[in-house]
This record gives C-alpha cells, structure tokens and sequence, in this order.
C-alpha cells in the first residue's frame, strides 16, 4: 500500500486510488466536474489538478493515482491559479442565467465559482449562443449553454444504463450534449443525469421551475416505487413533496434512482382520505369516527363472530403498522389474514412495455415491505392469502366482513368489481387507508392513515435490508399513522397496548422481526447529488 | 451583566406638576388657535401671532407631497411586447423579510422568454415597505416607485395584488432587455 503526502498530511491507501478519493480520506476536498466515483475518467475538466512534487506540470486529481513517497499539494498558489484560469474558461460562454437556472444554490460551477474566481468577465466579444430548452428526452431538458461538457450524463448511458443515447456533437467552442439521431434520452433512468449534472444544463422536467432549491427541506427517506426500496432524500416545501433524489447507499441503489419511482412525488398527495367517512353520515371528526368503528367491532365481536372478520394486510404498510394490526386482529380474534398491494404491473419499463423488472434495480414486486410483512406473518405464525381468495372466501361464506388496510389490490378491473360488489353486501366494512376510492362510500368506517412522507417507519427491501423512512411534514387532514389508530382501537376495546411511544412499538417490531437495526449511513445531506 | 439605570430625583418643582401643567396646556392652547384659523399647513399666515397655520393635514383633500424616493405601491415593470418582466427568479420572495410575495413560475410559450410568473402575488398587508425585493430583483421587474400608498382594505382578500393589477401601472423599463449585446 502506497503512503504518500497531501497537504503535509500522511495517507496509506491502495494502489490505483486515484487522488482525488485519497485526498477525500484526510479531509481535503479537491473540486471537480467531470469525475464520479462510478464512472470512467476522462480527465477532461481540469478543475481538480492539483501540484505534486517533482512532476513538470499540474497533475489531475481524478486520473493520477497515488505512489509511494508523493508529495501532494492540493492549495498551493499555482493551484489556485489553475482553477480560477479554468472556472474563467468555463465562464468564458457560460450564460450565468443563475436566477432562471434551476441548479442555482446547488451548483458546482456556482460555488466554485464563489470559492475561487469571483472574477469580472474579461470576454470582449458575444457569447457563444447555443440551444436553450432543448427537449432531449420525455423527462429531462437540455440547456447548451450552461452545459460544461463533463460528459457525465454520456458517461452514464455508456456505463451504468449501457444504452448509449447521448453523445457530444460540434467541437470546440460550439459542443453540445446531443442523442444520436433518431433516439432520446429515454432509458428508465434517465432523471439520473440530472442529479449526475454538475450544472444546471439537465434540467427535470417534473421539477423544473416548481420550487427554489433554497426553500426545500431535506428528509432521509425511502423510494415506495418498488421492492428494491432505493434510498431517497424526499425534499418537500410547505408541506408537499417537490422531488426525490437517490441517497448513496452501496447496498441497494449506489447513486441512482429510476425515473418511475421519482415520478411518485405526487403520491402522497393524490385523492387523499382527509377525514373518517361513516356510510351514510358523510365527513366526521376523528374522535366520532373512532367511536363508530368501536361500537361496530364491538358488536361484531360480541355476537361471536371475530373469526369471519378478514383482515386485509398492505405491503405498502411499514413494519410498525402492520405489527400493530396484525397483533391487534389476533387478539380480537381475527383467524384469516389476507395481502393486497400494487400489481407488478403499476409501471413498467418505458421502452419494453410488457416487461416488470429490468436486470438494475427495478424489480417486479411493486410494493416497499412486502419482505416485511412476510418475515411478520411468519414470525406471528399466521397464513396471508392473497387477494384473490379474498373474493373466494367471500363467497364461500368463510368470511363475511373485512378490516382493510390500504386500497391498492392486485386485481384487474372486472375481479375488483366482483370484489367491491361481496364488500358491499359484507356485514362490516372497515377501510384503513390514506387515499379517497371507492372503499370510502362502500366501506361502514372509512379511516384516514396518512402516507410515508408523513410518519416515521421501517420497511424491509427484497434483498432483506431494513430502512427507515423518517416524517418529512405533518398529516394531511385528520389523518394520522395507521398504528396510531390501531392504538386507540385496542385501548377502547380492552385489547391492551404496551407501547408508551413510538420507539417502543418500533422495538417490538424490531424483536418481532429480529432484524439488526437499519444501517445509518455516513452522508451529509446537505451534501449536493452529485459526489 | 444587567445595565444598572441610575434616575435623577425630581425637584420640588417638578414634584408640584404645576409648571409642566402650564407648559403642556399652552401647547394644547396654541393648537387650538392654529386649527381655528382654518388654514392649510402650507397657507400664508393670517394671525400674526401664528407662524405656522393647522399642524394637521386635511386628508385626503389635502395631501403631503412624499418625497421622490419613497417606497410606495409596488408595480410590475413590462417587456417590449407588454408581456410581464418578471422571470420568475423568487429572489424577491426569497429576500422579503415578510414573506408576502408568492409566485407560481411556468414555462413560458415564448421561445426567448424562458420562466415566467403564472401568478405573482404580494400580500400588501403583510408588506412592510422595506423595498428589499426591488433591490434584489435582477432585471428590474418590480418597482415601489408609483408614488402611492396602499389604500386600507375592508375585506382582506382585496389586500392580495395579483399580477394583471401589479402591471397595470407598469411600463418599459431603462435596462436593456437581453443584456447589452454589442
Ligand atoms: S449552471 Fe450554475 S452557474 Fe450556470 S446559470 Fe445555472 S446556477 Fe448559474
Ligand atoms: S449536460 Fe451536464 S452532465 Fe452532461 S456534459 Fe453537460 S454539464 Fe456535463
Ligand atoms: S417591500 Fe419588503 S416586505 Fe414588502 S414585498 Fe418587498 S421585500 Fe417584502
Ligand atoms: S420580480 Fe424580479 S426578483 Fe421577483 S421574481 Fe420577478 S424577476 Fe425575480
Ligand atoms: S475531475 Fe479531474 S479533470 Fe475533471
């Protein structure tokens, strides 16, 4: 293992790190463009070169690996002076349309910018005009002038999606980013580019000129898109979900996300349940509609009949509250449990319509916890059945009334209208969710739960990985967390509630499932997208 | 470390009242003759022994000239073409210390024009005339320099201008649109 020094201070690393990482281990931090830690380098930027002893010129930090017995300076004044003359080439054509850019306060070029150069233009004649607002794909707009062509978005369909749309087109002075005739920037992650962007030349069309990225707030988060579960920071605004950005996390989604699960951003605000809905009565306070689901379990469950309730589970739940139900329903005496949850089918691959998964991070299972809600009914030792034998069972009379948690059923229309029609004639309807569907109006009770973004929980990945999606914003509504309902629930009908908080119940839930704690991960979030 | 205040002890004259008694009233007493002459602050004098005429203003007929740089009504500042100025940058909103300007931005048809406010509203009886977001604004989209003041509202909803009537007082601006290209 080569030791070398930068900036005075000794590091031992492995041979072929390139500088730039090495320089990263001892806490300096050498600024760049073109390089990602994923990707090839090109060495084309030259804003991380960097002064090492006994070498003729500058050298970059990103392409030079370390050796034995090097000297590294990373803030000598020859240094500095490279990366002002390079931000002053960079700027040279730069349109700094900062105000309408909406990289502007996320930035690299712009805080470099700050950093080194805060210089007057010396450039006398036009600009360069290059094309603004170029469409170069469904998801994702190009802008060439603001472009500083790292070449990290071609780097990215090359490398990682390997479906090589992009390419630089022109030379010099007059490159742009540009797809190879007849194609577009349209592989299912195409949003990637955006965040890989060091400026703000790839622009997303779903969050483009929606919000200032100064005034959103960060929230460590998870994708509920799928069962990969990639981790997320959900950055939202007054109470509503702007975008979503991948969180490096190695184990699952390295640096990427897919534009299907970005495109969920609106989920949690969509058809919102925002009261308790009684049949017949309409709107209630929380407190009324509390006491109708009271009363009708309380019935129910004295004239014998528990065991022909049918406790439906979501996949879409966290660990929390689905331990919460799935413990409460075995004490009022609940016998049958069955699972509804997204079809494979809730999106599928943008270029191959008939595909679920792809061999990246999509994967067919459409809902986060479904590994969760498995590990939990085994560990209760119960059996879910799907969702199809819920209508089977209905008609066979092994059960007459149902306690659902969540809407989303894996059926095709014509099974889910048969369903809907057994639930309406059932004798007890009770529907725990957070969106308005027609379970509001067919249900006795209707009780809104609020979405992820709004409550702490835990949720279990395909490959076993525990997570937690943390509170991003209040409830909407008089929604609440579906444990917090199940809480008041099992109090009023003497079912006993152990849990003091919510970290209590997050424990028991925990030992239920005997899964070590979620893993933190060691990243600033105020850290920009692109590392 | 608490500021220790030390207090004068008043005098027995002062501890009477009766001289500042007088010397308030004399002053209620002169106000009272200013304003019997119905004069206008402005107005040559009358009485000799009034050197100044009514020391209020008989608003609104009769209104203070304000001086040239006071922050008045805002107004939005329009393109060549009359369309609105504003870029939608919210470096306004950003700065305003009162938080009363929400803008909603979207994509403009215009192919040169490429953020624009679908809506722009200031909250005027939120504002507080600090005149930050002129300052901060980039391309002299919004000015305070209408020489109004806001009226009182009666119904609150009114208070909240929107942009067809920040630009009803708009004009072109001085500033070149696009940037000097020569
Ligand atoms: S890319 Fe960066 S420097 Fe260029 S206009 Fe956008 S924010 Fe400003
Ligand atoms: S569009 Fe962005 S990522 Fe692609 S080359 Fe230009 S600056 Fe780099
Ligand atoms: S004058 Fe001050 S308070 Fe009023 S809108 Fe402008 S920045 Fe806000
Ligand atoms: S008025 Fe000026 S500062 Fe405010 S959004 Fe419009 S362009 Fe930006
Ligand atoms: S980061 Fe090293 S040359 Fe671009």
């Amino acid at each position: 293992m080569p030791k070398l020094t930068i900036n005075g201070k000794t590091v031992t690393c492995d041979a072929g790190t390139p500088l730039i990482e090495a320089a990263k281990q001892v806490g300096e931090h050498i600024p760049y463009f073109c390089y990602h830690p994923s990707l090839t380098r090109p060495a084309s930027c030259r804003m991380c070169l960097v002064e090492v002893e006994k070498a003729p010129k500058l050298m970059p930090a990103c392409y030079t690996t370390v050796a034995e017995g090097m000297v590294v300076l990373t803030k000598s004044d020859k240094v500095i002076r490279a990366r002002k003359a390079v931000l002053e080439f960079l700027l040279l054509n730069h349109p700094v349309d900062c105000p309408i850019c909406d990289q502007a306060g996320e930035c690299t070029l712009q805080n470099l910018y700050f950093e080194y150069s805060a210089q007057e233009s010396r450039l006398k004649t036009r600009k360069v005009n290059k094309v603004k607002a170029f469409p170069i794909g469904p998801e994702v707009v190009y802008d060439g002038e603001r472009c500083v062509l790292c070449t990290r978005c071609v780097r990215f369909c090359e490398q990682i999606t390997k479906t090589n749309e992009l390419t630089t087109t022109q030379r010099a002075d007059m490159t742009e980013i540009r797809p190879f005739p007849g194609r577009e920037l349209d592989n299912d992650y195409s949003q990637c580019t955006v965040d890989l962007c060091p400026v703000g030349a790839l622009t997303s069309r779903n969050f483009r000129f929606k919000c200032r990225v100064w005034y959103l707030d960060t929230t460590e988060s998870i994708c509920t898109g799928c069962a990969r579960g990639c981790s997320t920071y959900l950055e939202h605004f007054r109470g509503e979900v702007q975008r979503f950005r991948p969180r490096t996390n190695p184990e699952i989604n390295s640096y990427w996300m897919c534009d299907h699960g970005r495109r969920l951003y609106r989920e949690p605000h969509e058809d919102r349940l925002l009261n308790p809905f009684i049949k017949g009565v309409g709107a209630v306070p929380r407190n009324k509609g509390l006491a109708e689901a009271v009363k009708r379990l309380k019935a129910f469950r004295d004239a014998g009949r528990a065991n022909k309730l049918a406790v439906v589970l979501s996949p879409q739940g966290s660990n929390e509250g689905l331990f919460s139900l799935i413990r409460f329903a075995l004490k009022y005496g609940v016998e049958r449990f069955y699972m509804n949850g997204k079809p494979d089918t809730a999106f599928t691959l943008r270029n191959e319509p008939d595909k679920v998964a792809d061999d990246f991070l999509i994967v067919a299972d459409k809902n986060p916890n479904t590994t969760g809600l498995r590990r939990l009914a085994e560990a209760f030792g119960i059996t879910v059945l799907s969702a199809a034998s819920l209508a089977a069972d209905l008609e066979s009379k092994k059960v007459d009334s149902a306690f659902i948690l969540g809407a989303n059923f894996p059926l095709d229309l014509d099974k889910k209208s048969k369903l809907w029609q057994k639930l309406e004639d059932a004798d007890l309807v009770i529907f725990l969710g957070q969106r308005a569907t027609p379970f509001t109006t067919l249900a006795h009770v209707s009780l809104p739960s609020c979405s992820f973004a709004e409550k702490q929980g835990s949720y279990i990945n395909i490959d076993g990985i525990r997570q937690v999606a943390k509170a991003a914003f209040e409830p909407h509504g008089l929604s609440q967390p579906d444990w917090k309902w199940i809480e008041r629930l099992s109090l009023r009908l003497q079912l006993g509630w152990e849990y003091e908080n919510f970290e209590d119940l997050e424990a028991a839930a925990n030992a239920k499932l005997a899964a070590p704690p979620a893993k933190e991960l060691e990243e600033d979030k105020n850290a920009p997208a692109q590392t | 470390m608490p500021k220790v205040v030390t207090r004068e002890p008043m005098s027995v004259l002062e501890r009477s009242f009766v001289p500042e008694i007088i010397r308030g009233l004399s002053t209620t007493i002169k106000h009272f003759f200013h304003a019997a002459s119905g004069q206008n602050y402005h107005e040559k004098q009358h009485l000799w022994f009034l050197n100044k005429g009514n020391v209020t203003y008989n608003y609104p007929e009769d209104v203070r000239t304000y001086p040239k740089r006071y922050r008045g009504q805002h107004r939005l500042m329009l393109r060549e073409d009359g369309n609105v100025r504003c870029v939608a940058c919210m470096c306004c909103s950003t700065i305003c210390p009162a938080n009363c300007i929400h803008i909603t931005a979207a994509e403009s048809d215009d192919p040169s024009v490429e953020k624009y406010p679908a809506s722009f509203v200031i909250d005027e009886l939120r504002c507080i005339f600090c005149g930050f977001c002129v300052e901060a604004c980039p391309c002299d989209a919004i000015r305070m320099d209408t020489g109004l003041h806001v009226q009182p509202f009666l119904d609150r909803n009114n208070a909240y201008y929107g942009r067809d009537l920040l630009m009803e007082l708009g004009e072109l601006s001085v500033a070149i649109q696009g940037g000097d290209k020569s």
